[in-house]
């Protein structure tokens, strides 16, 4: 079984449609493991329970934001070294900064493409076939 | 108490846009053809905001739900604004209008447009209180954000949608400002 279908992927976003459409971009992709949280609160909680092998979360949330979700799993041992992909608008510079600084592993602005989507997955599991 | 002023605040909102605002004098204003503009408002915050939309066509972005996430995008962007000024995802209820079939013969694109919308209202549990889409003609929309209150003026020609109204209204005239909600 390959990389990509082993992978355990937690997506975060309050927007349920948006959740939607990126699990169906992940499974085109051949993620099979996709679970769900709809605020950074939810997403902690699942973390600290059974880490996913990458979080793919929105900015803005109620509860806890994506930096503020960022920087619980960066502060936490058993889930520091997991890839973190930030979803974020087009005007959204200040919060990329913090984001960096935070140790965020890539971005995509909203809308993206499925295509934007792989590439930013190979950048952390490698080449995609 | 802020003193009312005596004409109203026009807003226009044009596509790809959105706009929200907590002014009792704002009106937030626009001209749909096969576009749709969502109306969402927290009467409890006194808070509400309108968007404009088109949906990608079919030009390879209809692929993998590209058209789609776009959609999405634009009514995010609505909600995450009337959130950040103090509406609750819970209390927001919504009116939509626009959609319409403006070239004959072509694919129906207003129609794409309106079902995107009523799909992610109904998705986000966010209730539609009015609706008025479809039809062959464009319409111009006048929303209050805080009162909720809608206008809308058809543009041109026969109207091709009929709207549920008491029997005691006189029928709509065929072009004209009619207040609907």
């Amino acid at each position: 079984m390959s990389v990509v279908a082993q992978m355990r992927v937690l997506i975060v976003d309050d927007t349920s449609t948006s959740r939607m459409l990126l699990r169906d971009g992940l499974e085109a992709l051949g993620v099979r493991n996709i679970f769900f949280a709809s605020d950074g609160e939810q997403a902690v909680q699942f973390m600290m329970k059974t880490p996913a092998h990458l979080v793919i979360s929105d900015f803005n949330m109620p509860k806890l934001d994506g930096l503020g979700l960022l920087r619980a799993i960066r502060g936490y041992a058993p889930t520091k070294r997991v890839p973190f992909i930030m979803l974020t608008g087009r005007d959204d510079r200040a919060l990329l900064e913090n984001a960096i600084k935070l140790g965020v592993n890539n971005y995509l602005t909203k809308p993206f493409t499925v295509a934007a989507l792989k590439k930013a997955l190979e950048a952390i599991i490698g080449r995609l076939s | 108490m802020t003193p009312k002023s005596d004409r109203p605040r026009r807003i226009h909102v044009i596509q790809g846009q959105y706009k929200v605002s907590d002014d009792p004098d704002a009106v937030l204003a626009t001209v749909l053809g096969s576009c749709v503009a969502a109306c969402l408002r927290d009467s409890e915050a006194g808070v509400g905001g309108m968007n404009h939309f088109l949906l990608p066509g079919d030009h390879g972005a209809s692929h993998n739900g590209e058209a789609e996430r776009y959609g999405v995008h634009l009514m995010e962007l609505l909600v995450n604004g009337l959130l950040k000024s103090g509406a609750r995802r819970e209390r927001l209820e919504g009116k939509l209008f626009g959609g319409a079939k403006m070239m004959e013969g072509l694919s129906d694109i207003g129609a794409k447009n309106a079902a995107f919308a009523k799909h992610f209202l109904n998705n986000e549990g966010i209730r539609i209180v009015a609706e008025h889409l479809g039809g062959t003609h464009g319409r111009r929309v006048e929303y209050c954000p805080v009162s909720g209150r809608a206008r809308q003026s058809l543009l041109s020609g026969q109207m091709t949608v009929t709207l549920p109204q008491p029997a005691s209204v006189p029928k709509l005239p065929a072009a004209g400002t009619v207040e609907l909600f």
